[in-house]
């Protein structure tokens, strides 16, 4: 058991007998993250020890008087619950005074006037209703609106119950949802049936959340269970031998939501999170791989994974939350790739403070907070590198701290686990009911259109980039000439090096295409390259993603390709199919473009082969849905 | 498994469940311990499900006075999920 723990027993031990302070935050770092029941219990049993030999925090405590009432029994979780608000490094620190209702006797308590409940004067009533309450009482072939009608009104009636316990109290209004079942039972027609335990539990729930009022917060039980797994946070034999509500180690998940809830009722999310750079936001050190050298975007797995997590970081922002920077590395190099890469999906217009320097990052930070007239309470710190989050663990305590692990596909995950950018009620924030009536909208608005495909593609709203090839995406080219397969009229293969050497010959043109919509970023996406030899141009390679198929990049390309023969001076713009076992969908794309058959031919060796040509002064300009921008072309 | 054997396993549970060392006899019950309260009682449960891989059936434990009661029922579980 002990070797399972978080951390080891041995060093809490020790940090007690030597009444050392550091004893308390690694109690609260192994609380936070702790998933078993023994585990908990073990930790739980190190905190009542230090109280009874008088070791405590050097903060001073406020009390927070919580009651539990439930259709079950509340031990242990009470005990648990106490254990994850007291341990909580989160906010100030708490000593919790608990209040444990009898089993099944929570509405008789909520509903009499003078209950112990009211007499306990609670400042936060946690409610965990009867699952065997929430049951439907018709037969499964009710009528949908009689089965539904009870849910909405099993709900309602919950919280009525709420509200009257909330006016009687004065308190703080926690209830639980429920639970799905885990049972085979009815079988497939489970779904099909709003009689159903799972379908009304469902139902039961939906309603219990989008009607609860901002006073009242919902512990979704249901999400905490579907996430854990329904069948593992059940225990029959701990329901019948003493009215256990769920499994004891998802006992220990509960707790650390109520916790994090109680919490959030105090302290707001926090407001700035402050980044790393490099090995951070891309992969490698751009001091020293360079521009070119960092891994960033969709030329490799890794790059995509740090644009995943700036993407990430981007949607943090648009909820409010600010963004700052908070790097060893010279200002001017650590500024390039937010200025020049293309790849990137943040940019400097992201951050409220950029601090690039050789000065201590525990500096940084408080510069940073000067800066933006906020207390370091409400930063969090990201870093890859131990060694900086120790320095900043020990000179800005009030600082939380995130260490990144060796993978950046787990990035989002690690940063979200830390749950520090949850708010309570989001509707309250205007920020974030701007940006929620702006997506209905958009959805509403495609939803109108979709029938027709031109308004389609104009409700998209897309942006194209057409630039010349440049050196920091030759990467990314050579990966998309080396990797398409379908969307590839020539399927001539090209190295890193021969893709440079064709930027550097004056005989070719290549271009790329960037897609965007409002939707998001689809980034580098087509790839052509053209030779031209006299008065003639000839089009070497032509591919493309398949995912931005029939949204009129094609024709942006050929507009392209005709607007660079004219003015290279060219009367001829050739371009060949050439036919492998998997590029049949681009077949018949040139006569879609406008151009015509030259020959055909058919020697064994190249069967099928179709060479176009089409007249650059007699063609006609294609308008399309996309906006498009040239550079440097 | 020996008595003897089940003993030993029920000491390391008890040494990795309370913190002050409890010396582990067929008469000991939770009155005789302080640490023991209802947390760590079903705290031990547990240990001794998972470290001998068994699992005791609905109310059995309950029905347990001692320690010694304890180990009878942990002996009649290994016994039964041997066969």
């Amino acid at each position: 058991m002990s070797a399972s723990l978080p951390v080891d027993s041995q060093s809490l031990k020790r940090l007690l007998a030597e009444r050392d302070p550091e004893f308390f935050a690694t109690l609260a770092r192994a609380t936070a993250s702790c998933g078993s029941f023994s585990e908990m219990v073990a930790l739980s049993t190190f905190r009542k020890r230090a109280a009874k030999l008088g070791f405590q925090p050097a903060s001073a405590a406020t009390t927070l008087r919580l009651a539990m009432v439930g259709g079950c029994s509340l031990f242990p979780l009470g005990d648990l619950v106490q254990h994850c608000l007291e341990t909580s490094a989160h906010g100030p620190r708490r000593r919790v005074e608990l209040f444990t209702g009898a089993y099944d006797n929570y509405v008789s308590e909520i509903m009499t006037p003078d209950s112990s409940l009211y007499e306990f004067k609670p400042d936060l009533i946690f409610v965990i209703p009867s699952e065997r309450q929430c049951k439907y009482s018709g037969t499964l072939f009710d009528s949908r609106d009689q089965q539904e009608a009870q849910a909405r009104k099993t709900a309602a009636d919950l919280l009525a119950l709420c509200r009257m316990a909330q006016e009687r109290s004065g308190a703080e209004l926690l209830m639980a949802n429920f639970r799905l079942p885990a049972e085979f039972d009815p079988g497939p027609y489970r779904g099909k049936s709003a009689a159903s335990d799972w379908t009304f539990r469902k139902l039961v729930n939906l309603e219990l959340g989008l009607s609860a009022p901002s006073s009242i917060q919902i512990c979704d039980i249901e999400f905490l269970s579907s996430r854990y797994g329904t069948l593992l946070s059940s225990d029959h034999r701990g329901w019948f031998e003493s009215k256990q509500p769920y499994a004891l180690d998802f006992q220990v998940l509960v707790a650390r939501e109520v916790s994090h809830i109680a919490g959030r009722l105090r302290g707001g999310p926090k407001k700035v999170v402050v980044l790393d750079l490099d090995n951070t936001l891309w992969g490698g050190v751009v001091g020293d791989d360079g521009l070119d050298g960092i891994e960033i975007g969709d030329t490799s797995p890794r790059g995509e994974a740090f644009k995943a997590f700036q993407a990430y970081l981007k949607s943090l922002g648009e909820r409010g939350i600010l963004l700052a920077v908070c790097s060893k590395n010279d200002h001017a190099r650590a500024v390039e790739p937010f200025e020049r890469h293309p790849e990137m999906v943040l940019r400097m217009k992201d951050f409220a403070s950029f601090q690039a320097n050789w000065e201590p990052k525990s500096e940084n930070l408080r510069r940073i907070a000067s800066e933006l007239n906020l207390g370091l309470d409400s930063f969090v710190f990201v870093d890859d590198n131990p060694a900086e989050i120790e320095i900043v663990r020990q000179f800005v305590p009030e600082v939380e701290t995130v260490l990144l692990g060796p993978d950046p596909s787990e990035y989002v995950r690690e940063l979200q686990d830390g749950r520090y950018f949850e708010a309570l009620n989001i509707t309250r924030e205007d920020a974030e009911r701007v940006t929620q009536y702006q997506v209905e909208a958009q959805r509403e608005q495609l939803l109108a259109s979709s029938t027709d495909m031109p308004s389609y593609l104009r409700s998209l709203g897309m942006t194209a980039v057409i630039t010349g090839f440049q050196s920091v995406d030759v990467p990314r080219i050579a990966q998309l000439i080396n990797k398409s397969n379908q969307f590839n009229l020539t399927t001539r293969r090209r190295t890193e090096l021969e893709v440079r050497s064709v930027i550097a010959d004056p005989a070719y043109r290549g271009f790329t295409v960037r897609l965007s919509d409002r939707f998001g970023d689809h980034g580098l996406i087509s790839v052509v390259i053209c030779r031209i030899g006299g008065e003639c141009m000839e089009v070497d390679t032509w591919l493309m993603s398949c995912r931005v198929l029939k949204r009129q990049v094609e024709e942006e390309v050929v507009n392209e390709m005709v607007r660079i023969a004219l003015e290279s001076g060219c009367t001829r713009l050739t371009g060949r199919y050439i036919p492998t076992a998997k590029n049949e969908m681009v077949s018949d794309l040139y006569p879609r473009m406008g151009f015509r058959v030259v020959s055909r031919t058919g020697t064994p060796a190249s069967e099928g082969e179709v060479e176009y040509a089409l007249v650059p002064g007699d063609y006609q300009k294609v308008e399309t849905a996309i906006a498009v921008t040239l550079k440097s072309l | 498994m020996s008595r003897e054997q089940i003993f030993e396993a029920l000491q390391s549970v008890f040494d990795d469940v309370f913190q002050e060392p409890v010396k582990v006899s067929p008469e000991l019950s939770a009155n005789d311990v302080d640490e023991w309260d209802s947390i760590t009682h079903i705290n031990v449960v547990v240990a001794i499900e998972q470290r001998l891989g068994i699992r005791f059936r609905v109310g059995e434990v309950e029905a347990t006075r001692n320690v010694g009661d304890f180990a009878d029922l942990i002996q009649r579980r290994l016994a039964e999920s041997a066969r």
